[in-house]
């Protein structure tokens, strides 16, 4: 499919996932990574399609391996594993024509400037001399790096060494990215501008993006699907949206400390909602009637109960601060390791 | 390139992210590009104006006793003083701190910052890195080495004296120096790719080559005095100068070696001086192909 947003400039409006070529952009089949003793990654059967992915997981998951393996930079123990149809074992070169890379570690010479370094590094994907210097200006440019690419690498803050490396992984036009922590380090405000950048070469560049974060909250924002690692395996792997759906559940916030929340949570029980404490908040269950589905649910049903949490916070004369409706979070996934929707590999 | 119908001429727009579609490099070309590249680093081509000094500077050192042998030459018309088989070896301590000095920038940089990675996730792979970078450091060296040969050669022509035996001498001297260029390389380049401290890289090498060739001239000096040219002749396998002296000598024998190489062990001198870089050549590729992780 041709990258329609390139050909009509300006036009940013229309959200285009990346696809180019087929729905999968790599595939693994039982994927089995030793390294002596130590199982980095277990029979892992995982799909990656267009657009962002996430690869979410601990330190020692196993995602920077599977990345490198990806890359054909190990050689698996055992299992197959295809990037952009082509397979990693035979076919290594071809793949790495066609991906880009940013490591997670330091990686950058500190005597040479971002602009020299990148449009080296163009070149040895096989860009000519010339193509090479464009794309290497073009793709700092969208980075961010203006004036101090000129100067020499050592002298960089962690936020612009991460914006070269980012350069370098896309400056032969790759089709595929794999980004491993690009936010590592990372202030908060840069943290921001780095996942921005994610979000744009995965929906503004038709670029995929596979992006690693043991930060579960990061990825929640800029992928459209999340693969999530545990100890090598596969713990989970789905659309961003299903893990972030609504439980049902309201949270209720009230002013004051636990003496006010417990009072809240009595009351509301005593009114027939089920009601628990939450931390500082009060988890509201959702009315409890057989066929009561979160998609089901009557706007009398909602009515109800919201306005017995109003009554109930009147009749206390404790503030109400917030009423929000409870979502998944990426991090449930693993405090929760019983939950029934997990595709767990074991 | 398709441009959009709307927008004046002069509305600048945001073109947005450009893909390229155009034509790529095979790997062959590719590798061609980081030879050249490592052949101009090694001279401080494309590195800062500071790193040229001491290539430059050690080049030129290397050049004015040849300089002044061609200036006598024309002058008196005598033939020159030292064979071109010779000059490399009394010039030894030079090319030394050239190989020493410069094998660090092609071998432990990409290692000691991590750039070795970026390499390894483009199309060449790590054999084909190592391989470069040994060749571009060959090249370096061999530049370095064959200079001033070539500097004689013409100086001996200008002289007027005889263009054939000079061709012949100044040519297997050449091919002599192509190999010590080789052993320099493989050495510095092995202690450069595990060092990866360029300190520790550039004094390990000039201790293994100046120091070690001190070792084997004491041992090759013991071994005349007690009459045991083998020993002499196996000392001499040792160090990379010794070696090429041997190899120069059994080319033309009008070249110095203090014990050189007879009948078998001519063999197995030249045994030796090419696999010394073919081990060096694997070692490096490993080296590399680790670095990945």
């Amino acid at each position: 499919m041709p990258r329609t947003l390139n050909d009509v400039p300006g036009d940013r409006t229309t959200y285009t996932p990346a696809v180019r070529d087929g729905d999968v952009v790599a595939r693994t089949n039982g994927l089995t990574m030793r390294f002596g003793p130590v199982t980095a990654l277990e029979d892992l059967d995982v799909t990656i399609g267009p657009g962002v992915t996430g690869l979410v997981g601990a330190n020692g998951a196993g995602k920077s391996t599977l990345i490198k393996i990806l890359l054909g930079l190990l050689r698996p123990t055992s299992g197959t594993a295809q990037v952009l149809g082509l397979d990693i074992a035979s076919q290594g070169e071809q793949i790495r024509r066609l991906v880009g890379y940013m490591p997670e570690h330091d990686c950058l010479p500190p005597d040479v400037s971002a602009s020299d370094f990148v449009v080296h590094l163009g070149t040895m994907s096989g860009l000519p001399p010339t193509v090479a210097r464009e794309r290497a200006a073009d793709v700092l440019r969208h980075v961010g790096l203006a004036e101090e690419r000129y100067r020499p690498m050592g002298g960089y803050s962690t936020g612009m060494k991460q914006r070269a490396k980012l350069a370098q992984a896309l400056v032969h036009d790759p089709r595929l990215v794999f980004l491993d922590e690009p936010t590592n380090g990372l202030d908060p405000a840069a943290r921001e501008d780095m996942l921005g950048l994610v979000r744009r070469i995965g929906h503004d560049f038709g670029i995929s993006v596979l992006v690693t974060s043991h930060l579960l909250g990061e990825l929640e924002r800029v992928s459209d699907h999340v693969v999530v690692l545990d100890g090598g395996r596969l713990l989970r792997s789905s659309a961003t949206g299903e893990f972030l759906e609504g439980t049902g559940d309201l949270l209720v916030e009230v002013l004051g400390g636990t003496p006010e929340r417990d009072t809240m949570v009595a009351e509301l029980t005593a009114n027939g909602l089920g009601a628990t404490a939450h931390g500082r908040l009060v988890r509201v269950a959702p009315l409890d009637r057989p066929d009561a589905q979160a998609d089901t649910r009557t706007d009398a049903d909602t009515r109800f109960v919201y306005d017995t949490i109003r009554d109930a916070a009147q009749r206390l004369g404790v503030g109400l601060v917030r009423l929000e409706p409870d979502r998944h979070r990426l991090q449930d996934v693993f405090a929760d390791p019983t939950d029934t929707t997990l595709t767990e590999a074991s | 390139m398709s441009t959009p119908s709307g927008g004046g001429p002069s509305v600048i727009h945001d073109l947005g992210y450009r893909g390229y579609d155009g034509p790529r490099r095979s790997s062959f070309a590719i590798a061609r590009t980081l030879y050249v590249t490592g052949l101009l680093h090694a001279y401080g081509f494309k590195r800062s104006n500071r790193s040229k000094a001491l290539p430059f500077a050690l080049l030129g050192f290397n050049l004015v006793p040849a300089a002044v042998m061609v200036g006598v030459m024309a002058l008196t018309k005598m033939a020159p003083p030292l064979g071109y088989a010779d000059y490399s070896l009394t010039m030894q301590v030079l090319s030394s701190i050239f190989a020493a000095a410069q094998a660090p920038v092609l071998f432990s940089r990409d290692l000691r910052h991590g750039s070795i990675v970026l390499y390894l996730a483009r199309p060449l792979s790590a054999g084909m890195l190592a391989v470069t970078r040994w060749l571009s450091l060959a090249s370096a060296i061999a530049i370095f080495l064959l200079a001033p040969v070539l500097l004689l050669f013409i100086g001996s022509l200008l002289a007027g004296h005889d263009v054939a035996t000079h061709a012949q001498q100044a040519g297997k001297a050449a091919l002599a120096v192509l190999l010590l260029a080789a052993l320099l390389a493989s050495i510095t380049g092995v202690l450069s790719a595990w060092s990866t401290r360029r300190g520790f890289a550039v004094v390990g090498s000039i201790a293994v080559l100046v120091l070690g060739g001190g070792v084997v001239a004491i041992v090759q000096a013991l071994a005349i005095d007690a009459g045991s040219s083998l020993v002499g002749q196996l000392a001499g396998l040792a160090s990379p100068y010794t070696l090429y002296a041997g190899i120069a000598h059994a080319l033309d024998s009008a070249a110095q070696s203090m014990t050189p190489p007879t009948g078998l062990g001519v063999l197995g001198y030249v045994l030796v001086a090419l696999a010394v870089p073919i081990v060096s050549v694997l070692l490096l590729v490993m080296r590399f192909g680790k670095a990945a992780r």
